[in-house]
């Protein structure tokens, strides 16, 4: 088709690939019809199968209707459930589109002499959101080849490199996760014993007060730093100057 | 008046008292309880113990029950009386021979008033001895002797 083939000339251009490489990247007419007709195809196939996992999940906890004290957990145990299989579901759809992504990255790259960004074939593949299958497939190359580029640098700075260390899923089967309403665990912690009181006695604060008075007085007085708490033995006298003029000077202190 | 202020019986009492004062002149007044001038002594310091109670503590010895420190201290003539503060000896010039006690009784009750705030406050800006603001014609006299010299 003419808009294809102008495109690519264009893409070719612009990267100044090897001219002999293009007529192979063109994708004929009848070509493209077929592959778009199989994408639709598998496409709806994707999205019947998906439906008929939620309704199944549903339909499985529906049933228990006579115990209504028990919705909550039975709301959650359906939130787990589907929890799991999206989870699993988006594992799928990440590992396909890369494998897919893989393949026509590296014919792009290693031919063209583009930026090598190889993490560009993981990046895509984990910040798309899993129903963008179909745009993410290698289709027409117009497509992968400049909104790649723009939106490449940023993705590559997300995933290159620094990965985020996993450390597992955190709500179980347990219900302790604050978002399904599980008391804080400052808060549970209601049997502890003996009422230790947070902070100093009422005696301490008196000290504490007779504390700050006494870094009123003036720092130069007499006796500031006398230990009023010291033992001393049965014989100790206080300094006491001298009486008469007995001695040398300093011991008249 | 003797029985209204807290006395003190034993060198160790005397020790505790001197230690523990806190940012307040201790006065020890050392004599007898039944000498004529001591009661003279004791009658001012029991009437003006309460007006002084922020600044001094005051205490009355029997000289009988602490031989060390008569000696120590040299006392001589009752009463005589000792001032400390925070553990350290105040001296006070009074115009007599001995400047580390005040030897006799005061002649009135301001005078020992005047004696204890000039002693408090030259205490609190560090100074160990201080001038007596007492008229010298009121101090009583004596004869500081050498050993009868």
């Amino acid at each position: 088709r003419p808009e294809h083939r102008r495109e690519t000339a264009r893409f070719w251009r612009e990267n100044r690939a090897e001219a002999a490489l293009r007529e192979r990247c063109l994708v004929p007419a009848g070509e493209y019809e077929r592959f778009a007709q199989a994408l639709e195809r598998a496409l709806a196939e994707h999205q019947r199968r998906e439906e008929e996992r939620i309704l199944q999940v549903t339909s499985v906890t529906y049933p228990p209707r006579h115990r209504p004290g028990l919705r909550w957990p039975r709301f959650t145990a359906l939130s787990l459930q589907m929890a799991a299989d999206i989870r699993e579901a988006e594992r799928r759809q990440r590992e396909t589109v890369q494998a897919a992504l893989q393949k026509y990255c590296s014919f792009f790259l290693n031919h063209t002499q583009l930026q090598p960004e190889p993490e560009l074939c993981a990046g895509p593949s984990d910040c798309r959101p899993p129903a963008g299958l179909q745009r993410d497939s290698p289709c027409a190359a117009e497509q992968p080849g400049p909104s790649r580029m723009q939106t490449g640098p940023d993705l590559a700075w997300m995933e290159s490199g620094k990965v985020l260390t996993f450390i597992g899923h955190q709500v179980g089967d347990n219900f302790s996760g604050s978002f399904l309403g599980a008391k804080p665990p400052w808060l549970t912690e209601e049997e502890d014993g003996s009422k230790q009181q947070i902070g100093p006695s009422y005696e301490e604060f008196l000290k504490h007060k007779e504390k700050q008075k006494l870094k009123k007085l003036p720092v130069e007085r007499v006796g500031a730093n006398f230990d009023h708490t010291s033992q001393t033995s049965d014989s100790w006298l206080p300094s006491f100057g001298r009486v008469w003029n007995h001695g040398r000077r300093w011991q008249s202190r | 008046m003797s029985f209204l202020l807290p006395k003190l019986t034993c060198k160790r009492e005397v020790d505790q008292a001197i230690k523990s004062v806190a940012e307040k002149v201790l006065v020890l007044r050392f004599g007898r309880d039944d000498d004529a001038v001591c009661l003279q002594l004791d009658d001012i310091l029991a009437k003006t113990a309460h007006d002084l109670s922020k600044m001094a503590v005051i205490y009355l010895v029997d000289v009988n029950n602490v031989p060390v420190y008569t000696q120590y201290f040299d006392i001589s003539y009752i009463p005589s009386t000792v001032f400390f503060f925070n553990g350290q000896h105040m001296k006070v010039d009074y115009g007599s021979p001995d400047h580390t006690k005040f030897v006799g009784s005061f002649k009135t009750k301001q005078d020992f008033i005047d004696l204890i705030e000039v002693i408090y406050r030259g205490a609190m800006r560090g100074k160990l001895i201080v001038r007596s603001p007492i008229d010298p014609n009121n101090i009583p006299k004596y004869d500081l002797l050498y050993q009868g010299i």
